[in-house]
């Protein structure tokens, strides 16, 4: 499935860090061969061993919400409110925007997405995002 | 590390809005008293170490030559929010281990020249790429422990009042005034369920102590008390599950400060604590000992952190009334616990304290808890 997926064609807030088909997202995370750890974003080095067997993994497009929280006095380049949220996803924690207007309850699924999340002098930047499952799946 | 090391006097400049006071002379002013104060000659100062997050190059050396103290080994120390207690701890380890007699520590900061808003945090982090700031990452810690302890926004807001009410009557404070429940609840929001009164006040101001020898301190006019422990430790890195309610890097250099000193939580008369944000003392309290898991509201809104309550947190006003001046936090947490142990505490004075534990964390980094956390523990006996 993640044959369709690829970098992101528009500029992007840490474009080296997921593919995309356009409309969902995968997060491309480092796994250490000895010790099994998982580090998002890559690192060449396990930062738990220290060993330097990594290999590249592509995460699902699936995680559930840790801890969310509507910012409402946010950095210059992000138009608050907006709606952050910490997610696993395959054993990874990651932060990210959520396209919510509230904070996501602890143990919301969501899918991971990409979204207009922010922008600079020259116009909007697009990056990995989630949004709550409306189907209410979960794993 | 056999030598007793003793602090032997302290200074403040106080906490509060100095624009246009550099931090160079913030920091000469609060070292400047101390060594009035203390009776401390430049000529018997070892060494000096300055702690600063935005001081820039030879903070220390700017501000150690203008009392005096030129020639002698000076470092400027960077640790974000523990930069000032850093400094302690390498003023400490300089005596402990009998290379020296007698250190000047201090941490001196100026945050006006930022302007409002959010402290600009570290560049090139996946997290503050993605808009990141400190008071979300403490909401985010406050929405899960309330999801996770069935605790309410009212007792974050019992934090802010306790710790207002006792901000009130210090000199020292950024902030001299109580504050009401409507008065939170009226506060702008900032990141939910942070108020802006749930959140401590960027501020500018320096402190500053005197480390030394038993031998030395003995030579001086004011009273001395014990080091009993100084620790610092870094945050362990992880992108994986991490239990966000638990700030590790704050059991772990508590741990190593009560086996260091041989005190346990229960022997604490006074804790100051990191308490940047309200949620912050509440989780601070709990990896600290002093309450028991998912339990901290509960002491809050029973009266068991108040002033003359079972273990007095932040009876100096904490973060949230006395300011963030970020480097020079943790040394002024040492200084309100040398005058509370010295019973110099005036109207702040926790009847009958015979050990502090002073405590700070900090650093906006992705993958840790903190970038960096200090505990110490003072005791007169």
């Amino acid at each position: 499935m993640t044959n369709s997926f690829a970098p992101p064609i528009e500029r992007a807030i840490g474009a080296e860090n997921f593919l995309t088909d356009g409309t969902r997202a995968v997060l491309r995370v480092t796994r250490c061969r000895d010790c099994g750890s998982a580090w998002f974003p890559a690192r060449a080095q396990c930062s738990a061993c220290a060993s330097r067997d990594m290999t590249e993994e592509l995460t699902s497009t699936s995680g559930i919400a840790y801890a969310s929280s509507v910012v409402r006095v946010g950095p210059p380049g992000f138009e608050a409110p907006y709606v952050l949220a910490y997610v696993d996803v395959d054993g990874v924690r990651v932060l990210a925007h959520a396209q919510s207007a509230e904070a996501l309850t602890p143990g919301t699924p969501v899918e991971l997405c990409v979204a207009m999340i922010g922008a600079d002098k020259d116009g909007p930047l697009l990056s990995y995002a989630v949004a709550p499952t409306t189907e209410g799946t979960s794993r | 590390m056999s030598t007793e090391v003793f602090v032997a006097g302290a200074a403040v400049h106080p906490f509060g809005k100095h624009r246009g006071t550099p931090t160079d002379e913030l920091g000469y002013r609060a070292v400047s008293e101390l060594m009035v104060t203390a009776g401390v000659d430049p000529g018997l100062v070892d060494v000096g170490f300055g702690g600063s997050v935005y001081g820039g190059s030879l903070l220390a050396q700017r501000v150690m030559q203008r009392v005096g103290v030129s020639g002698q080994p000076v470092f400027t120390v960077e640790n974000a929010c523990a930069s000032g207690a850093s400094a302690v701890n390498l003023a400490w380890q300089a005596v402990a281990s009998g290379s020296v007699e007698c250190a000047i520590a201090f941490g001196a900061e100026n945050l006006s020249a930022f302007g409002g808003g959010t402290l600009p945090l570290t560049t090139n982090d996946i997290e503050i790429a993605q808009g990141m700031v400190m008071p979300a990452a403490y909401a985010m810690r406050a929405q899960r422990y309330l999801y996770d302890w069935g605790a309410a926004a009212e007792d974050l807001t019992n934090v802010s009042i306790k710790n207002r009410r006792n901000g009130a009557g210090n000199p020292r404070a950024h902030f001299q005034k109580e504050v009401t429940r409507d008065d939170v609840d009226n506060s702008r929001p900032v990141a939910d369920p942070l108020r802006l009164l749930h959140c401590c006040p960027n501020s500018d101001g320096a402190a500053a102590v005197v480390l030394c020898s038993e031998r030395v301190a003995a030579g001086l006019p004011g009273p001395h008390v014990r080091v009993a422990a100084s620790v610092v430790r870094s945050g362990r890195f992880s992108t994986s599950y991490r239990d966000m309610t638990w700030p590790d890097i704050t059991e772990r250099t508590a741990n190593a400060a009560y086996a260091q000193s041989g005190f346990t939580p229960d022997d604490l008369d006074l804790v100051e604590l990191h308490d940047a944000f309200a949620i912050a003392e509440l989780l601070h309290a709990e990896a600290l000992g002093i309450a028991e898991r998912g339990k901290a509201h509960a002491a809050v809104a029973t009266g068991q952190f108040d002033r003359d309550g079972r273990v007095a947190v932040s009876p100096s006003g904490g973060l949230l009334s006395r300011g963030h001046p970020v480097g020079a936090t943790g040394v002024a947490q040492i200084c309100e616990a040398y005058w509370q142990l010295t019973e110099q505490a005036g109207v702040l004075q926790v009847p009958g304290a015979h050990v502090a534990l002073t405590h700070v964390t900090g650093g906006g980094i992705f993958g840790v808890d903190n970038g960096a956390c200090a505990v110490h523990i003072l005791s007169n006996r």
